[in-house]
Formats: structure tokens, C-alpha cells, sequence
């Protein structure tokens, strides 16, 4: 398959998971190429339509990365992420699209680690397709 | 538009800094694009002035490390040349481009900044203006925290109005017999904190008053007190909340009601008072803990307090009975010795012990961990584990101000990203006992933060808003009161046009910009600038995006 029709797209919090990935350049983590990352005050802010144009621009798979449940900046952005999220979900599986391809994640500004990690799973599981 | 690459000292060997430049300089709107080796050093500002001033550009996009460094530096600069800041992208081309990989990564890199140019096609304005903010401060509760607060704050030349539900000052301090480790006792420092406040001037104290109503936002605050049979308005730029907490002994904890020969660490304070005013002098006195509440900070000092007390006034016998005894608290490991050298016993249980009366005097049973044996001790007095509990009605207001509540429903769980004392309203602060089991120490570190805060939002009478940052569209609003409902600061409310249209509109100040209005809107209503719906969706739409495919 066409690494450019692999791209994963990443919605981050710039509270925190954005600063995670910040955090994985720093140490010098390797993570793929394909990986756009999109920043945005919290995960609260992504829509639906959001995830929707990246999936039709191409990506195979798309992440929204908050802050740890409970300690948003913004009280509830996450969780009220999570739960659009899962509508996004039943909107892809309808259109025959793996709702396993958008997924939630939350990190605290120093898991690099988990960052990347959960891109690698996301990958795997583009692969397998 | 105007395009700045950063090659951070010549150090991002992987970026091919040419190649991106002669890919975008065909674009159209592109006017130059700049490689520069440190935008972040003063010949690299002096760069930027340079070619702001003289090139005709409505747009800056900035290609160098992450957001996060350097923005504000940038957004600083380009204030400084009077170009409106909120006009300007970046690309992370450091962190999250050069250094995730050893081998070229220039393609990742021309994305990057395809997207950050996508997204500033779309920027519009931003006017930054400065409103003006009520100085006084509104502290709730007259108790050790809202005394320290006023004062602090009157020391900062921040007038303050205390409203205190009882009719004197004071709240929890009355009812402390010692601090032991301290050397002024609870009633020298509750009068001289009485007498500070009755001479200053910048301080007012309302006494028998309780507040009905809260309205308005932070710099406006407008509060309905109501003092005796009067119900007046007052307006303030920000409220401190100390309304403290109570204890109580709860009867599933204690199968035997309170009273007799059960009381409470109130009834003991008042007994040590006086203690001639006692029939009979109690021979034995036993404490329980870690009954009801394993995370009892506030239960153990004041325990470890009065046992001390006891052998020093009444020079009864002392048991404590324990589970973990905690001396987390600053001082409360040195007075647990303290009261161990004048004699006082610690037991440590595992399950719960079994109290029960017998003979007109309470019998405690018990088996010791460190004995390993089965203790029975009969004690004239039994001083109950009391539970610390939030003040009467915080429910109530929590909902009502939208201000969260822990699982024990104490005000302002705990939030990483909130100050301990700040709350997700800006210019409300919550400090001391309302916040849960805090020692004098910890309400100190509280007031402190609390008084900065509110010092730093108001001590310049103005504060700088960016306008209309995020902003409800009344032709489209259809006043469905969604945004009102989750905005997590209060900041949304509902006002009325001078037609019969009702919509809902933003206050600048309140806003802390995270959108969450902005995606549940169902009308589409709310232009979040920087963040709008178009401007993330151009990011996304840049992707794989080439010259000819735009």
C-alpha cells in the first residue's frame, strides 16, 4: 500500500498531548513519517466534521489526543470528545469504514512514550486491513 | 503572505531548506520566503522587522520549533510592529518534523508548512483592547482563610468586603483549644487578626450576611447580599470563597449515639475551658480515628491537639486508637512525639474496634497489631472520630455557579492545569477548608495563590482582551442555550437584542478559548478565530496538497 494513502491525522490538545509530541522530539523518538498533527486549544474543539474531511482527504486513520480524564483544563472537553467520537464512529461504520480507525487517547504532557505507542497500534491496524 | 523558515542554527541537517523554499515560491499568494538560521535570536527579529516594515503583507507564516517555545515571543514581536498578531501560523518543523527521524524528512516539512499557509489564508483579525475591571474583592466567610485573605489582600491595597453568615468573626478558630508546635495560641491570633481588620480601611466587614445571588463575570461581579432583613446589591471584580467546613459525627459511623459518655472534639474543647466546672475529673479518655475516613488529616491534628491538651489540664489517661496515623501535615510528626514523651498511648488496629457501654463508662475492644492481643479499655470519655464535611448548601451553589465539586463534595477537585486555589471560573478562588482537609499550612499556601490571582487579574483597575475572539453570530443563534450549558467558565450568557430576539453572546474576559461551545454549537453559530471550523479544515484539506493540485 501507498505510504501516502496511509497518513494518520492527530488532533492534539495543546495542553497536552501536543506537548507530548513536542516532548517525543525532544528525546529523539522515531515515529513515522505519516503522522499529521493538528493542534487545537482542546480535544473538546474537534467536531465530527473534523474527522469526517480527514478520512475524505485521504487518511486512513484519525486520533484525538486530550488531556488524562479528569484534569482538563477545560473540565469536560475530553469526555465531551470521547462521546462525539463514538458518533463519528457509527457515522464511518455506516459508510463501510472500520470505526476502530478514530479513536480517543488521553495523555498527560510527558508520555511521549504512550504517544507514540498508540500511533504504532494505529498503524498495525491500518496494516492489517 | 510572508514565509519564514528557521533552520535552528543550521542544526535541522535533514530539511532540505532550498527545495521548500523553490516549491513555494511559486505559489501565488506567497510575496518571499526567508531562510533564516535563528529566528529566535535578535538577528533573527531584526529580520522579521525588517521585511514586515518594508513588504506589503497581510498574513506570517513561521516555519521553525514548536508553538509552544515560541509563540509568544513571535506574537510579542510582531505587537511590537503594530501587525496584528492572531494574523500569524506556524509549522513545527523541529520537534515534530526534523527530529522525529534520522533520514530527510523535507516532504513532511513542505506538508507542514502547506497546512500552517492553509490555515493563515483563513486568519482574520483580532483586535486586542483593554476593559476596565472593578478592584474590590468579595471574600466569603469569615473564618481563618477569609480573614488572612482580606488582609493580605488590604496589605496590596485591594479594597475587600467580608460576608460572614454568623455574627462575629472568627468560624473554626473559636473552637480550636491549642495549636501545639505554635507559640501563639488560636484566641491571641483570632484577636489580633480581629483588631487588624477593624483598623483597616480598605477592609468591610458584613456580619449575619449571607449572599443570595451571583451574577455577572469576572471584572463585574454583581452580587445580592442579604444582612438582617435588607437585600442590597454590590458590585466586585472577583470573589474568594472561604466558607470553611464542618464536622460532624456521623451515626452509621457510631452505632452509639453521640452524647453522654460519647462526645464530640467540640464538647471536649468546651470541657477543657473550664475544667473546674466538672463534676468529676474523667480518669481515662480514649480517642478513636481512621473509623469513618481513612484520608483524616484534619481529625488527626486536632486529636493529637487535644490529647495534649487532656494530659496537660486534666492529666488524665490517653488512648488514641488508630489505624495509619497520618503526619503528613507540616509539625505533625514532632507533636505525635510530643504527645507520646507526655504519656499518651497509640493503639493500632486492623479491624474495626467494637464500642459498647458497660457500667455508666464506654468500653472500647480492640485488637492490636503491635501486641497482637485483644485490648479491652474502659474509658470514662469517648472523643469520636468526626467527619470533615462540606458546608451546608455548596451543592446548591456549586451547580449554580458551575463549579465543580470532589467525590467527598468539597469545592475545586483537583486540576493539573487550575491553580490549587483557581477554579475553572476565572476570578472565582476557593481556598482553605471548603477545599477539602487542609491544615493551616496548606490554607496558607492557598491564600497566597488566591491572593495572587486575584491581585494579577484586577491591581490595574484594566485588563487586556482579545475581542470577539470567539463570537456567536446573532443572525444565526437560535438561542437553544446549548453554549450556555457546557461553557466549563460561565463565560456565555444569554442577552437580549433590541429586538424581541433573545441570542447568546461571549464575555471576552471570562473566555478561556477552548471551543468547546464552538463544535457542539447546532447552528453553527460560534466563530472561534484561530480555531473556526474552515481554518481546521483548511489544515486537513493541505494535506498531500501540491502546487498544481491546489
Amino acid at each position: 500500500m501507498n505510504v501516502d494513502n496511509n497518513k494518520i491525522v492527530a488532533f492534539c490538545c495543546a495542553n497536552s498531548a501536543y506537548q507530548a509530541a513536542d516532548k517525543a522530539g525532544k528525546m529523539r523518538l522515531c515515529y513515522p513519517d505519516n503522522v499529521r498533527i493538528i493542534r487545537v486549544p482542546c480535544a473538546g474543539r474537534v467536531d465530527v466534521v473534523h474527522i469526517l474531511k480527514a478520512f475524505e482527504k485521504g487518511a486512513a486513520g484519525v486520533l484525538v489526543m486530550g488531556c488524562q480524564e479528569g484534569a482538563c483544563q477545560h473540565l469536560t472537553g475530553n469526555t465531551r470528545a470521547k462521546e462525539r467520537l463514538k458518533y463519528a464512529g457509527d457515522l464511518l461504520k455506516e459508510v463501510g469504514i472500520d470505526r476502530e480507525r478514530v479513536k480517543m487517547v488521553n495523555l498527560a504532557p510527558d508520555m511521549a512514550q504512550k504517544f507514540i505507542c498508540e500511533i504504532e497500534v494505529m498503524m498495525e491496524k491500518i496494516k492489517e486491513a | 503572505m510572508g514565509i519564514f523558515l528557521c533552520d535552528c542554527g543550521g542544526s535541522l541537517k535533514n530539511i532540505d531548506f532550498p527545495k521548500i523554499s523553490g516549491d513555494l515560491e511559486k505559489l501565488e499568494d506567497v510575496a518571499f520566503i526567508d531562510i533564516s538560521h535563528s529566528l529566535c535570536l535578535e538577528e533573527g527579529e531584526k529580520a522579521i522587522t525588517s521585511r514586515i516594515l518594508s513588504e506589503n503583507i497581510n498574513r506570517v507564516v513561521i516555519a521553525a520549533c514548536s508553538p509552544e517555545l515560541r509563540e509568544h515571543k513571535f506574537v510579542r514581536l510582531l505587537e511590537g510592529l503594530r501587525f496584528n498578531p492572531s494574523l500569524l501560523s506556524l509549522a513545527n518543523i523541529r520537534e515534530q518534523c526534523s527530529w522525529t527521524r534520522e533520514g530527510d524528512v523535507t516532504e513532511k516539512a513542505t506538508e507542514l508548512i502547506r497546512m500552517a499557509m492553509g490555515k493563515a489564508r483563513l486568519l482574520q483579525p483580532v483586535e486586542r483592547e483593554s476593559v476596565s475591571v472593578n478592584k474590590e474583592v468579595l471574600v466569603l466567610g469569615g473564618g481563618f482563610s477569609g480573614m488572612k485573605s482580606a488582609l493580605e489582600l488590604s496589605r496590596l491595597g485591594i479594597r475587600t468586603t467580608i460576608v460572614e453568615g454568623k455574627s462575629t468573626l472568627g468560624g473554626k478558630l473559636k473552637e480550636v483549644e491549642g495549636f501545639y508546635g505554635l507559640k501563639t495560641s488560636p484566641k491571641q491570633m483570632l484577636d489580633s487578626m480581629i483588631t487588624a481588620i477593624e483598623k483597616d480601611n480598605n477592609i468591610e466587614v458584613l456580619t449575619s450576611a449571607e449572599v443570595t445571588r451571583v451574577r455577572g463575570e469576572v471584572g463585574d461581579f454583581d452580587i445580592t447580599i442579604r444582612g438582617g432583613r435588607k437585600e442590597f446589591s454590590l458590585s466586585f471584580g472577583a470573589i474568594i470563597f472561604a466558607t470553611g467546613y464542618r464536622t460532624e459525627i456521623l451515626p452509621q459511623d457510631f452505632e452509639l449515639k453521640p452524647g453522654g459518655n460519647i462526645i464530640s472534639q467540640l464538647d471536649l474543647v468546651e470541657m477543657l475551658r473550664a475544667p473546674e466546672k466538672l463534676k468529676r475529673r474523667p480518669e481515662t479518655i480514649g480517642f478513636i480515628l481512621d473509623v469513618c475516613d481513612e484520608n483524616s488529616r484534619l481529625p488527626t491534628l486536632s486529636s493529637l491537639n487535644n490529647a495534649l491538651a487532656v494530659r496537660e489540664k486534666l492529666g488524665s489517661e490517653v488512648y488514641v486508637f488508630c489505624k495509619n496515623l497520618k503526619v503528613d501535615s507540616e509539625g505533625a510528626e514532632e507533636l505525635y512525639r510530643e504527645a507520646r514523651n507526655r504519656g499518651v498511648v497509640f493503639l493500632k488496629f486492623d479491624e474495626p474496634p467494637q464500642i459498647y457501654c458497660e457500667d455508666g463508662r464506654v468500653a472500647i475492644e480492640a485488637k492490636d497489631v503491635l501486641l497482637g492481643e485483644e485490648v479491652v479499655l474502659p474509658c470514662d470519655l469517648l472523643v469520636a472520630e468526626e467527619r470533615a464535611l462540606p458546608p451546608e448548601g455548596t451543592k446548591g451553589l456549586s451547580s449554580m455557579l458551575n463549579i465543580g465539586t470532589d467525590f467527598q463534595g468539597f469545592y475545586q477537585d483537583e486540576n493539573v492545569h487550575l491553580y490549587s486555589a483557581a477554579s475553572a471560573r476565572k476570578g472565582m478562588f476557593f481556598v482553605g477548608g471548603c477545599r477539602g482537609n487542609l491544615d493551616l499550612r496548606r490554607a496558607l499556601t492557598d491564600i497566597a495563590s488566591a491572593v495572587m490571582g486575584s491581585y494579577s487579574l484586577l491591581a490595574l483597575g484594566e485588563a487586556v482582551v482579545e475581542v470577539e475572539k470567539v463570537r456567536v453570530d446573532p443572525e444565526k443563534c437560535r438561542a437553544c442555550l446549548t453554549c450556555i450549558r457546557v461553557c466549563p467558565h460561565g463565560a456565555v450568557q444569554l442577552v437580549r437584542l433590541d429586538t424581541e430576539k433573545e441570542v447568546a453572546q461571549i464575555y471576552d474576559l471570562a473566555c478561556d478559548g477552548c471551543g468547546i461551545c464552538s463544535a457542539l454549537c447546532p447552528a453553527k453559530a460560534i466563530d472561534f478565530k484561530g480555531y473556526a471550523d474552515e481554518q481546521i479544515l483548511a489544515e486537513v484539506e493541505a494535506m498531500g496538497e501540491t502546487n498544481e493540485r491546489r
